[in-house]
């Protein structure tokens, strides 16, 4: 989504990205920092240290009134009603054939305010969506640019963050959110322990005139604890490794939850959802392709879009593809016949006309160790 | 930045290294820096005749796939078995260790479409 010009939007740290010299690309009607030194640096900062991202193109929408739970539970696969306040949760909207119209987080702040979270190159859909959808008390504000989000990710963000901050963060559970008093922020910043890289870390929701400042102080004070500032790059090589999907690769309007193995989300014991009887349809036939880990046996990196065979036969396509440090193996999703999807499972993929060797692998490929 | 005189350029950002009738091909600075972190190159096999030019393999970052022209035709005479191992050796030494493959030139005369260094330097400034 650009501007009427068609120009890219910045975000409120636009500048503090150029001063680290970093790469800048379009993304999500954005102009984002790619990488700032090394996509494996960077990476390999989150996986022993922590890394900071700038996520600021992230869709924030603000939902208000007593009907937001009811209402929103309609629209998606997961339950939001009974959420509790100071609780995230991953959802998915949904359309009528079950796929996918976005991946969402939800945060409950208050009994009658949520904060929406949606991909940034969904923003501009689902905004059309939500606004057509609303219904009772429910009213909605669109923050998308006007509201930054910073996360703090790897095993040692807790440490590096919790000086700053007001709120005790060792007992902020995984999916939990709380507002807070931040250093270099006069108003409180809403503090989750959520992410996408599959290591421990916090996003922190704050004013686009405060980011400058709270970025620059976690950057300047955690430098010299092996802080770095992270790239869209590094962040897709994580979320690939822990096996989290990518909105339009592992998911998208045809792709469905169930396909993405999103089971554990979907609710079908609601009593109504968009797109509850297609996906139904859908578990009950159990035929359907769906997303599985692929690991290559060789140097060639499998890349979104090539083709999978299993004993000869096309059984699938590529979805997402790269080099997996944390593994040191070539890494990747493939959108496979069910006939395929048995971890182990012998598969070639073809690379510029060439069959390469690879396996059906459970996802995910990394889990962090246990503290 | 400088690039290594004794070596021709060409506009895809390859070097070349002539020495006789063998040239030796590899990627700039230039070019390592702007692919980033390199996991992956295919080169075409000893025997290969290239047509000058053509593509001819991939060098792939963490991001991307980008192809390889030839900068100059010829047999393929030498690979470098050492960035199949170590894709990142081509990322540190560019000019020297990374090198890609060598071919027995099919005519010496096509160098004369290749850059000096000074000529490359001015296109990789204007870039």
């Amino acid at each position: 989504m650009t501007d009427a010009s068609g120009a890219l939007r910045r975000t409120a740290l636009h500048d503090a990205h150029l001063v680290l010299g970093a790469r800048m690309v379009p993304f999500g009607g954005f102009e984002m920092p790619v990488q700032y030194t090394s996509i494996l640096a960077e990476h390999d900062a989150v996986r022993k240290r922590a890394g900071l991202f700038d996520l600021s193109h992230m869709g924030q929408f603000a939902l208000y009134g007593g009907d937001v739970g009811a209402w929103a539970e309609t629209l998606t696969i997961n339950r939001v009603g009974n959420m509790k306040i100071g609780q995230a949760r991953y959802n998915v909207f949904t359309n009528e054939r079950g796929g996918a119209h976005d991946d969402v987080i939800f945060y409950r702040i208050g009994d009658d305010e949520w904060l929406l979270v949606v991909n940034a190159s969904n923003a501009g859909k689902m905004w059309g969506i939500v606004s057509a959808a609303r219904s009772g008390d429910v009213r909605l504000d669109n923050l998308h640019g006007e509201r930054a989000l910073i996360a703090i990710q790897g095993p040692r963000s807790l440490e590096m963050l919790q000086p700053y901050v007001d709120a005790d963060l060792t007992n902020l559970k995984y999916y939990a959110c709380t507002p807070t008093r931040v250093r270099e922020a006069r108003e409180p910043v809403l503090i989750a322990r959520t992410g996408y890289t599959g290591e421990d870390g916090f996003e922190l929701f704050l004013s686009n005139d405060e980011a400058v400042g709270v970025w620059d102080l976690l950057l300047a004070e955690n430098r010299k604890h092996g802080l770095v500032p992270c790239g869209l790059g590094a962040r897709d090589v994580l979320r690939l490794e822990a096996g989290m999907p990518l909105y339009g690769h592992e998911m998208d309007e045809e792709i469905t939850p169930l396909q993405a193995g999103l089971n554990w989300a979907i609710k079908f014991d609601k009593p109504a959802f968009i797109g509850k009887a297609a996906l139904e349809a859908q578990r009950d036939a159990g035929d359907y392709a769906r997303i599985t880990g692929v690991t290559m046996e060789g140097r060639a990196p499998a890349r979104a879009g090539y083709a999978v065979f299993a004993g000869g036969a096309r059984v699938g396509e590529i979805r997402s593809g790269s080099w997996g440090p944390s593994v040191a193996k070539n890494i990747a999703t493939a959108l496979v016949a069910p006939s395929a999807a048995a971890e182990g499972t012998p598969l070639d993929v073809e690379i510029r006309g060439t069959h390469h060797p690879a396996r059906t692998t459970a996802l995910p490929f990394y889990r962090r160790p246990k503290a | 930045m400088a690039q290594p005189a004794g070596l021709l350029y060409s506009k895809e950002h390859e070097w070349v290294k002539v020495d006789g009738d063998v040239a030796t091909v590899g990627i700039t600075e230039y070019a390592q820096a702007s692919l980033g972190d390199i996991v992956y190159v295919e080169l075409p096999r000893i025997g290969a005749s290239l047509e000058q030019f053509a593509s001819i393999g991939v060098v792939e970052s963490v991001k991307a796939v980008s192809d390889i022209f030839t900068p100059v035709g010829g047999e393929v005479i030498a690979i470098n078995d050492a960035i199949d191992a170590d894709p990142a050796l081509v990322n540190r030494e560019p000019y020297g260790g990374g090198w890609f493959y060598q071919v027995k030139l099919a005519d010496v005369t096509q160098t004369g479409e290749l850059m000096s260094a000074e000529q490359y330097d001015r296109l990789i400034s204007e870039a």
